[in-house]
């Protein structure tokens, strides 16, 4: 690729602002979480809480502690993680919504490498799991991608309904083949040995030095996505396709690439369960986080920087919202409610200030006229 | 083998087929107009909380299926004002009401029933099951065919009804041209968008009217999560039936042809590896059909 090619490209990423956090869409969002939470205020009041002491007892909850704290940050953690994972796939134009099947073979790789290992120094049993939960999901994702290169099946619909096999398929294992003989679990694999566990950082939280490789591969994906060929490449394919094509990134490639990373992060997501939380992998290894990351990476628009700020708070109503039903008694669930109606304005943020730009200018033709008018009368 | 494969076999397959098949049909009519609605996944989950609610409250099944209705055409709208007027991506707009339904639904349930997981009992008014007098007296089709519930006999007169709709009416080419060529559409004096909104009203009824099948008609309770991804499997049959109403019909007979035989194989095989076969299945179909068509392709050519 010479200069002349470069300096075109550079031009017309700059011309597609879509891509971008603009400082109108940051406001927009600010706007957008303001009356989601209104909008969950008037379903506490309609139930008859006290909307104040139920968002209060979310900040507290989520907060208010060390310990607390500290869940709320390993969520963070996943959160941006799963997040980063959707948005490496999405901009090498794909959607991986297969995440949750990923992070669960990729859970089930890591605890089975890891309890196979027992003896053997803590850094080899975590290095070769990290290897087992990389190829995992990586290779759960590379199906999917491959199907949708070469056959164009379309591969959303096939990641969804992967991750159900895969549920089912660790489900099988944790209570059949892989079932552990200690009593007192119900359906998990057997325990990996306690030197190689990932110690926690604050007491009695889920925040575990899992931190540290969640850190590397923020990074990893950070430096990926705005630095290295591949992210630039992915800028260019998800800018204009045809115009990538005639400069010679293969799409196809790219695409596959996209999901594969993207399948291999879910898998440490997994691993990082298995080796932080549970030492094992159970069936309850995972509720969801994927769609809960793929949702937070959507509305920043697939940008790293932004899905790292929103984890952070995306975590806290998920961590507070069992507080706040613990101490207000409302439901958790209404928190769902109200980060799904954040999605909505979100996504719907460019038509609905589109159609507001295009009224106001009505109104200003149709305030000009009249003027007219009056001075055409005078 | 005469234990698992047997008539009751077959009856099994169109009951659990009927969800799908209504959620399919709604997906069609979406599909029709060029926009690939996953949100029905959510839509049944919806319809199926609803259907439950109207049945329980007025202790009657119709006023169960009324709820769904109403419910199914405000989520239409709702669906056509976010991914059409507001031109949002109509994937996030899928997954994020996927998500809604789910929180929503849990809520409700704890909220207004007090309970966590499932809800169930006598207050519910299921479906009513139909036995027609004369076929059911036939030796082997009479059980298949009589007997069902209401909703499995209109997911049949659906299926002709959509293709009929679809192909032979001047206001199905015009929902169809609204997805292919919704320029020749608006030049011919037919607004595409109201095409789209109608095709997203009949999704959103179709969607919802299945997951009143699901909890008023399959089984007689609701609960949690209980639409099980078959709204995503709906979605797969579509792809398959490629805009034909009777092969989506086939598609998703398949699928609940596998769900019953696994049901049935639970005493022989572990009951996970029976539950995720359909959705294997599923992805293999979905290759397959692929690999038939360009097949199909390379010999014309």
């Amino acid at each position: 690729m010479n200069t002349g090619f470069l300096q075109s490209v550079r031009t017309l990423v700059a011309l597609k602002p879509k891509q971008k956090l603009t400082a109108q869409y940051l406001l927009s969002l600010v706007i957008a979480v303001a009356l989601a939470f209104l909008v969950g205020a008037g379903i506490m009041l309609l139930c008859g809480y006290d909307p104040i002491a139920c968002y209060t007892a979310l900040f507290k909850g989520a907060l208010g502690k060390p310990r607390a704290f500290g869940n709320t940050l390993a969520k963070a953690v996943t959160l941006c993680l799963t997040g980063l994972a959707m948005s490496l796939a999405a901009k090498a134009g794909i959607f991986n919504v297969g995440g949750e099947g990923q992070l669960y073979l990729g859970g089930l790789a890591a605890a089975v490498v890891g309890a196979g290992m027992n003896g053997a120094p803590a850094w080899l049993i975590v290095l070769c799991s990290l290897l087992a939960a990389m190829a995992a999901g990586g290779a759960y994702a590379w199906l999917p991608g491959v199907l949708k290169v070469k056959l164009k099946v379309n591969e959303v619909v096939t990641t969804i309904l992967l991750n159900s096999a895969a549920i089912y398929f660790c489900s099988y294992m944790a209570n059949g083949p892989l079932k552990t003989s200690e009593r007192g679990i119900a359906s998990g694999t057997a325990s990996i040995a306690a030197s190689a566990w990932f110690p926690p950082l604050i007491r009695l939280s889920n925040l575990t030095s899992g931190v540290f490789y969640a850190a590397v591969i923020t990074l990893l994906v950070w430096y990926v996505m705005t630095r290295s060929t591949l992210g630039f490449e992915m800028k260019i394919t998800g800018t204009n396709e045809r115009f990538a094509r005639y400069g010679g990134i293969r799409a196809d490639r790219l695409a596959i690439w996209g999901m594969v990373l993207s399948g291999m992060i879910c898998g440490v997501v997994g691993l990082i369960e298995v080796f932080g939380l549970h030492h094992r992998f159970l069936t309850t290894i995972s509720s969801e986080f994927y769609f809960d990351g793929m949702l937070v990476a959507m509305i920043m628009r697939y940008q790293p920087v932004g899905v790292i700020l929103m984890s952070f708070f995306f975590a806290i109503l998920n961590i507070g919202s069992s507080a706040m039903e613990l101490s207000a008694g409302i439901s958790s669930e209404v928190m769902l409610i109200v980060q799904s109606v954040i999605i909505f304005f979100m996504a719907a943020e460019g038509g609905i200030s589109d159609m507001l730009r295009q009224n106001a200018a009505a109104r200003k033709v149709r305030r000009a006229a009249r003027k007219a008018e009056k001075g055409a009368a005078a | 083998m005469s234990e698992i494969f047997n008539l009751l076999l077959l009856q099994n397959t169109l009951r659990t087929a009927t969800p799908v098949v209504l959620c399919a049909l709604g997906c069609l009519m979406t599909d029709q107009v060029g926009i690939m609605n996953i949100g029905v996944d959510g839509m049944m989950l919806m319809g199926a909380f609803f259907a439950v609610l109207g049945s329980y409250l007025f202790g009657s099944w119709l006023m169960g299926l009324v709820f769904a209705i109403v419910l199914g055409i405000l989520l239409g709208l709702f669906y056509y004002a976010f991914s059409i007027k507001f031109k949002s991506d109509e994937f996030i707009i899928g997954v994020a009401l996927n998500i809604l339904a789910g929180g929503l639904t849990v809520f409700l349930l704890r909220t207004l029933f007090g309970v966590k997981g499932s809800f169930s009992g006598p207050g519910i008014v299921p479906l009513p099951t139909i036995t027609i007098p004369w076929i059911q007296d036939i030796p082997i089709l009479g059980p298949i065919l009589s007997g069902n519930t209401l909703l499995v006999y209109v997911s049949w007169l659906l299926v002709l009804l959509c293709w009929l709709f679809l192909y032979k009416t001047p206001l199905g080419f015009h929902l169809r041209a609204s997805g292919e060529a919704p320029e020749a559409l608006r030049a011919s004096g037919k607004s595409p968008e109201r095409m789209k909104r109608l095709a997203s009203v009949l999704c959103g009824i179709l969607a919802s009217v299945s997951g009143a099948h699901l909890s008023l008609g399959y089984l007689t309770m609701f609960s949690e999560n209980m639409s099980a991804s078959r709204g995503y499997v709906a979605v797969a049959c579509v792809i398959f039936g490629g805009g034909n109403p009777p092969r989506v019909f086939m598609a998703a007979l398949l699928f609940g042809f596998i769900d019953a035989l696994g049901m049935r194989m639970q005493k022989y095989i572990p009951s996970d590896i029976t539950s995720m076969a359909p959705y294997v299945v599923t992805v293999v179909m979905m290759v397959a059909v692929v690999l038939m068509r360009r097949r199909k392709q390379t010999a014309t050519l």
